[in-house]
């Protein structure tokens, strides 16, 4: 039987080499998903390995809760007074003091090095004079920082800014903006920056004021004396600090956990693209269904001559799995070598982003060629199954005469799988988004799978009144539309699970612009109800991240005559209950003139630095009224505070909102990531902006909106993500045109004496293209009309399901959605480009005499 | 039933309209040593309103001349005129408009697009070329064919004559100048074989339609106004007014 499973794949070169293209693209994905980010990670082990040769163990504080903001921390500084007791632990050859926190370096040109909120973080940190715990090496001619007025800064900092040693350069810090003198340039380890990440380095009196606080470090690194172990040092530091809020780490430890910081990032970026990849195979894996399912129909009868001279039905269907298995070990070997290109041009994409990755050689390690390979033939195997079987079904009588199959009992049957599949899959994707669980991914993700599949089984059921449907503007064309509807209509089945890889791929895309016209409509929804600002100036960070502004910009902005009125918005880490969130702090005398947030009870004007205000639905929930104590835990340590409002526009600020005193007294870090602004009167807009403008000229952070700016740039944010989704999906997509083609090439193979009477009857070539070009745009109008309807349902739930997460408003793109149906039907003509051009170059006299 | 004795002689050469010429046509397939001459030599005329049955072996080349006069085929030298217009002039869309205006079919088998129903199918020439049947004609076709309650039929749901008359309507709906018949009684049992090739008579006689047959079967043959014989490529016997016998006298002569 193996002969004949080679026999058949050699003699299907061309449609089997369509089909294992769509495999080779997800494997593809894959490998080079995996090798990118083992190559990265591999090599972010050795440079923290080589970072932390010299530190045996590391003082620091306990972390007091997890935050919810990942990559932050919550872990208080701790004095620097320490050092002097744990230079008395013996052992103890050298200690290094560690301060660390938001400097943003100004490039030569007036730009900002780097925007933390997109990408590597932009750090400051005290210089330290400790050889053997020192990774920064200096680059000829420069130093590290010995006064309050020098800095140094990493290469790719230095490259990207286009600064020299000797240059001034501007600072931004949670203290004033400051110029200082570079004096020197380094490389991190053997790379020019950490990830791409920039450092600026002070002077240590300097770096506690500008990053932290005076007398507060982040972490003490300690060198051991040679003889003294890492557990040793750890050991007797435990003893002679004896204090349970600190930590103790061994040099071993803080490296891993750096590496798996790493990792973890990597992580989410892995997961980003294997998502895709993945999607990119279950595509494919309706190419394969179909292109198996065609091939059998087409050698029914060989495979029933084999049946009647004695082959069994386990040999019948074993043969066509073993074509799957040879297509499947094929296409994933080859997706596995274009896989490793992939990585080398995903890398150079994120050099372009702005995340430096050290030279180093590729890792591919066998994880990676065992799961590409695997994936690939299973997923090959899986898609080729029910063909397969089908095949081995196939009565030896076939041979000799057309057997028809009760096609009846079949459409019940295929209701009945349909609907109870469609059901199933429903079921977990509506329990994923809207019951209390814990990880919702997984139950949406699977919901998603089998309700795809769900309804690619009903997908015949349908498909040949959808066909009648979308072909009738067709019929004005004469016979040409005609033919093209009847025979889209002719093979119900194989037109719905062509249509159904066009399906999942425009329902997605679909679904994220449904997801991303609500997010949009429901920002500008609040903006437009609750801010009554004139001005907003962005500084670009997350609340709760590490960057924003100094607070002097909104001290200076204040004292301007032609502004009325300012806050800044400061964001912290906090644990309320058992709730680890992010708290927003306001200047409560000011809000009123900036917001409209519905204050039900009590007042924010009167609201004092213990008091905190809640929304209706938290107090309702918790029971809290005005004079309620509600306890709030800091990374600095846990304070009462007494509400003393509550108000309703919870979208806008969340659930709690405290007083900007409280945040000077309880968040480790001072600055305003949004700075709001109203005029005085009869100040026009463009007077507020130009006086608005001469004060942030030191603040090259900040962007300056109005009402529409910031909505706009709200907005702009959500089609940035939506473009690099679409740009990912748009793989899928390719992968369902080629179905398109290989199911279109495969019918006209069947019709090809058909052709040849059409020809001799007289049809032109260009008609013979016309018509198959009408096929096509009708398979993809299907399963355009499909995915629309399922993406725009599905879009509607996940809408529904964020509710309580400030996506109020569903709003659904239709100009969006046509032109995404436009693309797509236009996209087909192209698949059908070549299979028409096929057909129209038939030799009529061999087309008439075909079997 | 002898059909002679229902129907005018044949029209000699000269004087009468020519539907269709062949002129020193020569067809050669393959190269080298394996070079088949499947026309070797042939000038024949096809007059107008005349009935002409093409016989000969397997082999003789009867296909490859209906083929090549039909256009559906191009002669390695020679030429081919269908009324004045030279094939060899024309590029393939021409030869397509021209197979579709003046030049009708019907083949052994699968003569019709099963996805089209029986009315579409008879339509599908001047459709394509964007037309619409005259309605008195299309009227006298199907009710001399007898198809009248089958033109919403799908070709799956006819039985095979009645297939053939659809396909047999469709050569006519253009009144084309030839109707090329490719043994289109191969398939079909006697009674359903006389019948059509009484409409196919009756076309010639009613119509003065033109008509050229390729076929094996002296009893069809026996309907023609003429019978001409191929053997290895060459025109052998040119047979006026054919019945059952003669043809089966001029095979036997022939092949014995």
């Amino acid at each position: 039987m193996w002969r004949l499973t080679w026999v058949g794949v050699l003699g299907h070169k061309l449609r089997y080499a369509l089909t294992a293209f769509s495999v080779l693209l997800g494997v593809a994905f894959i490998a080079g998903t995996l090798v990118l980010t083992d190559t990265i990670g591999r090599t972010f082990d050795g440079l923290f390995g080589d970072i932390y040769r010299g530190t045996a163990a590391v003082v620091r504080a306990q972390e007091p809760f997890t935050p919810q903001a990942s990559f932050t921390s919550t872990r208080p500084r701790i004095p620097a007074s320490l050092a002097d007791q744990i230079r008395q632990v013996p052992g103890v050859s050298a200690v290094r003091l560690s301060i660390d926190g938001y400097a943003q370096l100004i490039g030569a040109d007036g730009k900002a090095i780097g925007n933390p909120a997109a990408g590597a973080p932009t750090l400051g940190e005290a210089w330290n004079d400790v050889p053997s715990m020192n990774p920064y090496t200096f680059l000829p001619g420069s130093r590290p920082p010995a006064t309050a007025a020098e800095i140094a800064i990493d290469k790719h900092s230095a490259d990207v800014g286009k600064l020299r040693v000797g240059d001034r350069v501007r600072v931004l810090t949670q203290g004033a903006p400051a110029s200082y003198q570079l004096v020197g340039i380094f490389r991190w380890g053997n790379a020019d920056s950490p990830l791409g990440a920039s450092i600026t380095l002070f002077e240590p009196a300097t770096a506690s004021v500008v990053l932290g606080e005076p007398g507060k470090v982040n972490q003490i690194d300690v060198a051991a004396a040679s003889g003294v172990s890492q557990q040793q040092m750890v050991n007797r530091l435990r003893a002679a600090l004896h204090d349970p809020s600190l930590e103790v780490l061994t040099g071993k430890q803080i490296t891993k956990e750096n590496q798996d910081a790493v990792r973890k990032a990597l992580g989410f970026f892995n997961t980003f693209l294997l998502v895709f990849a993945l999607i990119a195979l279950f595509v494919g894996s309706f190419l394969i269904f179909n292109t198996f399912s065609i091939v059998v129909a087409q050698r029914l009868r060989e495979l029933a001559l084999l049946r009647a001279v004695g082959a069994s039905r386990r040999q019948v269907t074993l043969s066509v799995l073993g074509e799957s298995l040879v297509i499947g070990i094929v296409a994933s070997a080859v997706g596995l070598v274009a896989g490793i290109g992939l990585a080398i041009g995903l890398r150079q994409l994120l050099i372009l982003f702005g995340i430096d990755i050290p030279s180093a050689g590729l890792l591919i390690s066998s994880r990676t060629v065992l799961v590409s390979l695997g994936v690939g033939i299973v997923i090959t195997m899986l898609a080729a199954y029910s063909p397969a079987r089908k095949a081995g079904k196939v009565a030896p009588v076939a041979a000799m005469r057309e057997v028809a199959v009760s096609e009846e009992t079949r459409k019940l049957r295929r209701l009945i799988s349909g609907c109870a599949v469609l059901a199933a899959g429903l079921a977990l994707l509506l329990t994923g988004l809207f019951a209390h669980v814990h990880n919702r991914l997984p139950l949406v993700g699977a919901g998603a799978v089998i309700t795809f599949l769900g309804i690619s089984i009903l997908g015949p059921l349908i498909s040949r009144p959808m066909s009648r449907l979308l072909g009738a503007p067709l019929l004005s064309r004469g016979p040409i539309g005609a033919l093209a509807r009847n025979n889209a209509m002719r093979t119900p089945k194989r037109t719905a699970a062509t249509a159904a890889a066009l399906m999942i791929g425009v329902a997605l895309v679909a679904l994220m612009s449904v997801l991303a016209a609500s997010t949009t409509s429901s920002v500008n929804a609040v903006v437009d109800r609750t801010m009554r600002a004139d001005f907003v100036i962005d500084s670009g960070g997350q609340p709760g991240g590490a960057t924003g502004f100094s607070p002097s910009l909104q001290q200076k902005l204040d004292s301007l005559p032609q502004i009325a009125s300012s806050t800044g918005i400061r964001a912290g880490s906090v644990r309320i209950g058992d709730t680890s969130t992010v708290i927003l702090a306001v200047n409560p005398k000011r809000i009123d003139y900036l917001f409209d947030v519905g204050v039900t009870q009590g007042s924010l004007l009167n609201l004092t630095p213990t008091g905190i205000a809640v929304s209706q639905r938290y107090a309702n929930d918790k029971h809290l009224r005005l004079g309620s104590r509600l306890p709030v835990q800091f990374t600095t340590g846990t304070r009462n505070f007494t509400v003393q409002a509550i108000y309703t526009a919870r979208d806008l600020a969340g659930d709690y909102v405290l007083p900007i005193a409280a945040a000077e007294q309880n968040f480790s870090q001072q600055l305003d990531f949004q700075v709001y602004v109203r005029l005085s009167q009869g100040v026009s807009a463009a007077a507020g902006r130009a006086a608005i403008q001469s004060v942030l000229a030191d603040y090259p952070t900040a962007k300056l909106q109005d009402r529409t700016e910031y909505k706009a740039a709200r907005t702009s944010q959500i089609d940035q993500i939506l473009n690099l989704v679409y740009g990912l999906l748009a793989l899928a997509l390719f992968i369902a045109l080629v179905g398109i083609a290989n199911t279109l090439a495969l019918s006209i193979h069947e019709r090809t004496r058909e052709l040849g009477l059409l020809r001799a009857v007289g049809m032109t070539r260009p008609q013979v293209r016309t018509t198959v070009r009408y096929e096509a745009v009708i398979m993809a109008l299907f399963g355009t009309v499909q995915g629309l309807i399922v993406g725009v349902l599905l879009g509607w739930a996940i809408v529904a399901a964020l509710h309580s997460q400030g996506v109020t408003v569903l709003s659904v793109p239709v100009l969006r959605l046509l032109i995404i149906a436009a693309v797509a039907a236009g996209a087909a003509v192209f698949a059908a480009i070549p299979p028409g051009r096929r057909a129209s170059r038939l030799d009529v006299l061999a087309a008439l005499a075909t079997e | 039933m002898t059909a002679t004795s229902v129907r005018e002689p044949g029209i000699p050469f000269g004087g009468v309209a020519v539907a269709a010429r062949m002129i020193d046509a020569i067809k050669l397939y393959g190269a080298g040593d394996t070079t088949v001459r499947a026309l070797d030599g042939i000038t024949a005329e096809f007059p107008a309103g005349q009935f002409t049955a093409i016989m000969g072996p397997s082999g003789s080349g009867k296909s490859t001349l209906l083929h090549c006069l039909a256009g559906l085929d191009r002669l390695t030298s020679g030429r081919v005129m269908i009324g004045d217009v030279d094939l060899n002039s024309l590029n393939d869309k021409e030869i397509t408009v021209l197979r579709r205006r003046r030049i009708g079919f019907v083949f052994q088998s699968f003569n019709l697009v099963p996805t089209l129903t029986a009315q579409e199918n008879i339509v599908l020439p001047l459709s394509l070329g964007g037309e619409k049947p005259e309605p008195n004609w299309f009227a006298d076709l199907i009710s001399a064919l007898g198809i009248g309650n089958r033109l919403r039929h799908r070709p799956a749901e006819l039985s095979g004559g009645q297939q053939q008359r659809v396909a047999m309507a469709r050569a006519l709906i253009t009144r084309p100048d030839l109707v090329f018949a490719d043994e289109p009684t191969g398939n079909l049992d006697s009674h359903s074989a006389n019948e059509l090739l009484g409409q196919m008579r009756a076309a010639v006689d009613s119509y003065h339609q033109t008509v050229v047959m390729v076929t094996h079967d002296a009893h069809a043959a026996s309907y023609a106004d003429r019978a001409v014989f191929l053997a290895d490529g060459r025109i052998v016997k040119d047979l006026y007014a054919p019945t059952t016998d003669t043809v089966l006298d001029t095979v036997r002569a022939l092949g014995g």
